[in-house]
């Protein structure tokens, strides 16, 4: 397998940030993410971000398009970017989410031109996982920890050098451009970490189809506070809100923002009507897409066992507690 | 349906050119182009319209004409009462068509007895007024709808005066309360509806209007015998994108915006109890 040792790591990272804008994974205080790679950056591949890298192909904020009302009524979508995207040291959790993004924007009868404009421009470049931290289930809702399934590229950590192996033609290319830095290694790759949070998703599929009235969403739900962090901080979570801002008094532009499932005026409708008046109904709805429904719908999980939110909600909601939970629970047939 | 190349969350511009006023709360906007009609939306399909500085908002399409589209909107919040507000002239972002139609398909050759209650008559009305264009294609022809008051009967032109006069069609209309003036029916549609007694026998009932009354008239066509695939409705959820990526009008794994707004009350009943 090629490899880099570790200490040439940046001068391999400068050779990848000319074919592109490069993302490197960098902490500041208590939050990291991927942000552009500059060559006095802190790379932090020690831990996976706390952001994701869903921002980088569907950002919090995004201009849909310019608009101008008057003699003539024009709409104008921004133009579409040129340069490769490259994002270094993806987890597979976070591979295996964009796969489930792909699904959502790019399939079933419409493709999303925002999206797949700057999809077509990403290379990814996963790095798998040595060390799981103890909020970590990935293997669980079947995703290889190590190999990155879906990465255009795959890193491993070997102790002192990292190994690599493209995997799409996109990771070739790339891998062409940083050859001369590359040398042969006899080392393999390594074993799948284990894991200390073990959590049993076989069978909730059938299982939840069958629950959908049952007192266990009051319970689940009783901590919830609303906040929304988890869909915020979670890589596979996509729904969004369409609003405009007005520069002028007919002339602004439409955007769109992250929206969460857990807000109060998520799904109310102008008259008041709303299907999912509280937290029961809006956790309940939540809990099922990530499980059930995105497994109906794409057959996966819209839950790629990161821990995000189990490790950063203030309320101590826990999914994997919750899928663990449902070994007590029995339905009929 | 617009191509998957096209940038689905992009409008086309467009003009209002014409108001009708409905009731008190209900108003009917004709909707066009510089290129003539957006495009030419099957029955039942939805479409986006959105209004500077306000914002943007789903809502069935009511008819169309050679050149234009028609809606029927009810005032019920900010983006609603915006176009209340707007005269002829005003331009208006429209995309779409959305979602599935009304299976007319399926639907030849058999009776056809609507029942709407309030604003639900909108998203009807373009089944309804497709029936009427191909007379020669659907047997007898009922409507059953009701309101509030007689103030705020939509479409009285139709109720009163071009569907009765449709060979083969009955037009039943009732309120809730009575006016001085009222010498029409009053009681609530499913309580009409179990006294009209439509008999299920090669007939399809279709069903909208506020999710009170859809309940009961589930209830009664139920009671009636009909059975769970010749009962079709419309839903009605908050939307945004419309294509299905936003995620917000999800009943299970149905997007209300792709998947419907039109299902059978057997497609209705394989989904979890939130519509």
């Amino acid at each position: 397998m090629k490899a880099v040792s570790k200490e040439k790591l940046p001068a391999l990272l400068e050779e990848l940030a000319k074919e592109g804008t490069l993302y490197v994974p960098s902490s500041s205080g208590d939050m990291s993410r991927f942000v552009p790679w500059k060559s006095d950056i802190q790379i932090d591949l020690d831990h996976n971000t706390t952001m994701s890298l869903k921002g980088i192909l569907f950002p919090q904020t995004e201009v849909l398009y310019d608009y101008k009302f008057g003699e003539e009524n024009t709409v104008e979508p921004p133009p579409p970017g040129s340069e490769k995207i490259i994002v270094f040291g993806v987890r597979p959790c976070d591979v295996q989410a964009i796969r489930c993004l792909d699904e959502v924007f790019l399939t079933r009868t419409y493709v999303d031109s925002y999206y797949k404009e700057k999809r077509e421009r990403l290379i990814i470049i996963s790095l798998g996982c040595t060390v799981a931290e103890d909020t970590c289930f990935c293997k669980d809702m079947g995703v290889n920890p190590v190999e990155a399934e879906g990465a255009d590229m795959v890193l491993f950590d070997l102790d002192g050098e990292y190994g690599f192996e493209e995997k799409t033609d996109k990771g070739k290319e790339i891998a062409k451009k940083i050859a001369s830095q590359l040398s042969e290694t006899s080392k393999k790759k390594p074993e799948a970490p284990s894991f200390s949070l073990q959590v049993n998703s076989k069978g909730i599929v059938e299982k939840l189809q069958k629950m959908f009235e049952r007192p266990i969403w009051e319970e689940v739900s009783q901590k919830c506070i609303g906040c929304n962090t988890c869909a915020y901080l979670c890589p596979t979570c996509h729904c969004f809100d369409i609003n405009s801002k007005n520069t002028e008094a007919m002339k602004g532009y439409k955007y769109r923002t992250w929206d969460a499932c857990l807000g109060k005026d998520y799904a109310l409708m102008a008259g008041g009507h709303d299907v999912r008046p509280s937290k029961v109904e809006r956790i309940r709805n939540r809990y099922l897409h990530k499980l059930l429904f995105f497994q109906e719908r794409y057959g996966m999980f819209l839950c790629t066992g990161c821990g995000r939110c189990l490790r950063e909600c203030p309320a101590g909601m826990n999914i994997a507690g919750f899928i663990n939970q449902l070994e007590g629970v029995t339905v009929d047939g | 349906m617009a191509s998957s190349e096209q940038n689905p969350l992009v409008p086309e511009m467009g003009t209002i050119t014409k108001i009708i006023d409905e009731t008190p709360d209900v108003k009917t906007f004709h909707v066009t182009t510089p290129n003539g009609k957006p495009f030419t939306p099957k029955p039942g399909q939805l479409a986006m319209l959105s209004l500077v500085p306000v914002g943007e908002a789903m809502f069935s399409i009511t008819w169309q004409g050679d050149d234009y589209l028609e809606f029927s909107i009810k005032r019920v919040g900010v983006m609603t009462d915006a176009l209340h507000e707007v005269e002829v002239g005003a331009a208006v972002g429209v995309r779409g068509p959305y979602g599935n139609s009304f299976p007319v398909d399926i639907m030849k050759g058999k009776d056809i007895v609507f029942i709407g209650g309030g604003i639900g008559l909108a998203p009807l009305r373009s089944l309804i007024n497709h029936c009427v264009a191909n007379r020669d294609d659907f047997g007898k022809l009922e409507v059953l709808y009701g309101s509030r008051s007689p103030a705020d009967l939509v479409f009285k032109y139709d109720l009163f005066d071009n569907w009765p006069k449709v060979k083969d069609m009955d037009v039943y209309v009732t309120v809730d309360r009575g006016d001085d003036d009222w010498k029409g029916k009053v009681g609530f549609v499913p309580a009409y509806l179990e006294e009209l007694k439509p008999s299920p026998e090669g007939k399809i009932a279709v069903t909208c209007g506020p999710p009170v009354m859809i309940k009961y008239v589930l209830q009664s066509l139920e009671k009636l015998g009909f059975s769970d695939e010749q009962v079709i409705t419309t839903l009605e959820m908050r939307m945004k994108c419309g294509v299905g990526k936003c995620g917000r009008c999800n009943i299970g794994s149905k997007y209300i915006c792709l998947d419907g707004p039109v299902f059978s009350l057997a497609e209705l009943k394989k989904l979890p109890p939130e519509w």
